[in-house]
């Protein structure tokens, strides 16, 4: 099998590339990093199977962010053959990369991507001129309709012959050799070790010889420059005032006003047509569908081949109820998933990043947390992994931690579904605001974050505009179905696979005997022991408890569980069932409020979770579910006894309970501090046995 | 004169990058950005802190900060 890695600039196509030559579906957009880690598939063709890699975009092998890292370690570190993508509207730029894989001696085949964009402009490049001068087999693609036939797959196997890099330890012309041998003289290093050494990667060298190799690095940077000129002399015919990224249409949209209220129209505008308009539409369509092809002839069939009553209730609420009221949002998550795509696709994003950037810097973040935000309304989790863009590490702890407080698509069936019962008319802007209750929570946290133990540089943004192009729909129905296949996915493996356990475990008595009364079984037992701890939060019913401790692992399950809690089937039911008293879940306008807010903060997923631990070590884990939680909790206190009480009330008696518990952990920290004697051990263990 | 001075849309010319932060020079210079490269202001935010600039053929957004720390003179 051959390994064939696609490497190059960053958003210059190669997900693209690789999407084309594997008929994969793999995530694309129009902007700076939106693949972080590499991807591969295995093709087959013409008997021999090719496993093609996608690695992230790197500007160069000096790695700046953890994405480049990755991208460059991988590529570095595999002897497969590899394809080196460039754009042809910024050739100079992307041969920079070309440059520094020659000088590594690595061999590569050169694809040029988006020639009809640089055509258009009336630029003009010479590709044999380029292929004579460079040595290496350079093709024009496009990186949207190629096929693995329409690919030379032979070329990587020749030998390289450029004759320029050839010299290299020649004492010739090459304009590394200079710099090889101030290095040579000065420190007692092998040739291969101060050519990587002069590419950023530094094995076998010490502080001294990295810092001063550091220093040569913008002559180097200089004369790479230069060769690159020279090689393009000729090659490449640019009009004088072409500018890739920038279109006329940006005039007006980098006006901040039009930016920021056009932004903020089109996503309220989008949330009230998928959640409230076009959704429940499609919705209820698809709950007939569903019945009428899956629930009608089961449960028929059951019934006529049975009486169990058991059986009956675990297909009928267990198994049907778990489905229905996820699928029921089914439609409304794929709207959203195709508005978000669009604005992937189209370019926006880079704009969007640009004009908030100066707001989010007061919290600071900085402008691509816009990108992490926008997939954050998708999955918490994707968003989560998008941080490796973030050049610095304080700030990419930071975005990654602030991530969870976005409504993820998993939020939304349980938004809907209270709303509706509870506010009616005004569903609409419930959702709405906590939507935007996230959002001032995140940046508020991110505030005090930078001011106290994640101070950031706000200097370090550093983003290339993506151009704006027209919305490929085809690719947005391909994210739209691949979007589906995964929710259903997580519907049938993770909803009712746990909705199940939850059925069972709800059902079941302690004899291990099954019970029609949920209050007689061993969930409602386990969650009613710890029931008292959300009594300040009106939150003290079992069943509440139960589905919040579910909801850890994925929160579509909240929604499932509390189905199954009311043994309900449908959603309409289910949004009946929640306000009446004698249901085992049921709320009033006060708890309502205070469960909706509690579940936009009070931890992220399971999955969220285990990539901020991956990603960023299990000291954050830790720190993103307590600082979720209190911050959860805290505000839900605060909302449920304003609204029971009054607001002064709520603020008082939280300032008392907090007051008292910083009191207990100074008095700890006292104790601890001074040298007394342990009642235990009666030595000055200090509190430590 | 600093390139956070100068007037949207104007060429001008890179004279010296006196951004101490090293990694985001060298990376600045990878990108293109060098003595005697052309340089272009295109936008500036709305609290100035962030700004749009141009050069290489290629469109970046660049900290009004780093901004103050290259010299540049008009082509």
């Amino acid at each position: 099998m051959r390994k064939i890695l696609l490497i190059g600039n960053p958003n210059v196509g190669k997900s693209t590339l690789f999407n084309s030559l594997t008929k994969s579906s793999e995530h694309t957009g129009n902007f700076h990093g939106v693949t972080v880690e590499e991807k591969h598939k295995v093709v087959k063709f013409k008997d021999e199977e090719y496993d093609f890699y996608d690695l992230p975009g790197m500007y160069s092998l000096n790695s700046f962010s953890f994405e480049e890292e990755v991208a460059r370690d991988f590529a570095l570190k595999s002897d497969a053959d590899k394809i080196m993508l460039l754009d042809a509207n910024s050739l100079r730029k992307n041969l920079y990369l070309c440059l520094q894989f020659l000088e590594l001696n690595i061999n590569f085949q050169i694809l040029i991507n988006n020639y009809d964009y640089f055509k258009k402009y009336k630029n003009n490049l010479d590709i044999e001129k380029m292929n004579r001068k460079l040595n290496i087999n350079c093709e024009i693609i496009n990186a949207k309709k190629i096929k693995i036939k329409d690919l030379d797959l032979k070329n990587n196997e020749k030998p390289m012959n450029n004759s320029y890099f050839q010299k290299i330890s020649s004492n010739s012309s090459n304009y590394l050799s200079k710099y090889i041998k101030i290095i040579k003289n000065k420190y007692n290093l092998d040739e291969k070790t101060i050519i990587y050494a002069l590419n950023g990667i530094f094995n076998n060298v010490n502080e001294e010889q990295k810092k001063f190799i550091q220093s040569l690095f913008p002559d180097v940077i200089l004369d790479r420059y230069k060769y690159i000129d020279e090689l393009l002399l000729g090659v490449v015919e640019t009009k004088n005032n072409f500018v890739y990224g920038l279109n006329k249409a940006d005039k007006i949209i980098l006006k901040p006003l039009v930016t920021i209220v056009g932004f903020l129209l089109c996503f309220f505008a989008s949330i009230y047509l998928i959640f409230f308009l076009m959704g429940p539409l499609f919705s209820e369509g698809l709950n007939y569908l569903i019945d009428f092809i899956l629930i009608t002839p089961v449960m028929n069939f059951l019934y006529s081949v049975t009486s169990n009553i058991w059986l009956i209730e675990f297909f009928s609420c267990g198994v049907f109820s778990s489905i229905l009221t996820i699928m029921n949002f089914l439609p409304q998550v794929l709207l959203l998933f195709i508005f978000l795509t669009m604005l992937e696709d189209s370019g926006l994003i880079s704009r969007m990043a640009y004009v908030f950037d100066d707001f989010l810097s007061i919290f600071g973040l900085n402008g691509k947390a816009i990108y992490i935000t926008l997939l954050g309304l998708g999955c918490n989790t994707v968003s989560a992994l998008a941080t490796r863009n973030m050049d610095e590490k304080n700030l990419r702890i930071k975005t990654m931690l602030l991530n969870p407080y976005i409504s993820c698509m998993a939020r939304l069936p349980i938004y809907v579904v209270i709303a509706s019962a509870f506010f009616g008319q005004y569903a609409y802007f419930v959702v709405t605001g906590l939507y935007l209750l996230g959002l001032v929570v995140a940046l508020m946290l991110g505030f005090v974050l930078n001011k106290t133990i994640l101070k950031s540089d706000s200097n370090s943004l550093l983003l290339e505009f993506a151009p704006l192009r027209p919305v490929d729909f085809k690719h947005v129905l391909i994210v739209g179905r691949d979007n589906a296949i995964d929710m259903i996915k997580r519907i049938f493996f993770i909803v009712l696979g746990v909705g199940v356990i939850v059925w069972i475990l709800s059902h079941t008595s302690f004899n291990l005997t099954y019970t029609q009364s949920i209050t007689d079984s061993i969930l409602f037992f386990f969650a009613d022991k710890i029931s008292f701890l959300f009594t300040p939060i009106g939150l003290n019913s079992a069943g509440i408890v139960c589905a919040l401790i579910v909801g850890v692992m994925a929160k579509e399950l909240l929604v499932s569980t509390f189905s199954i809690s009311n043994n309900v089937s449908t959603i309409s039911a289910l949004i009946a069932s929640l306000s009446v008293a004698t249901s085992v879940v049921h709320f009033n306008s006060a708890t309502a409020i205070s469960f909706l807010v509690f579940t936009l903060l009070y931890c992220p997923c399971s999955s969220n979770l285990a990539v901020i631990k991956k990603e960023i070590g299990t000291f954050w884990m830790w720190f993103a579910i307590l600082s979720q939680f209190t911050n959860a909790y805290i505000l839900s206190f605060l909302i449920y006894n304003s609204m029971i009480h009054n607001f002064f009330y709520a603020i008082i008696v939280l300032s008392i309970i907090l007051l008292i518990l910083f009191a207990v952990c100074y008095i700890i920290k006292r104790i601890r501090s001074k040298n007394i004697l342990c009642i235990f051990c009666s030595k000055n263990c200090k509190g430590k046995k | 004169m600093s390139l956070s001075e100068v007037k949207l849309n104007v060429p001008t010319i890179i004279k010296e990058i006196n951004i101490l932060d090293m990694k985001i020079k060298i990376r600045l210079m990878e990108l293109g950005l060098n003595i005697g490269t052309k340089i272009i202001v295109k936008n500036r935010s709305i609290m100035k802190r962030t700004m749009l600039i141009v050069f290489n053929s290629s469109c970046f957004v660049l900290k009004e900060n780093l901004a103050k720390e290259i010299v540049v003179n008009y082509a």
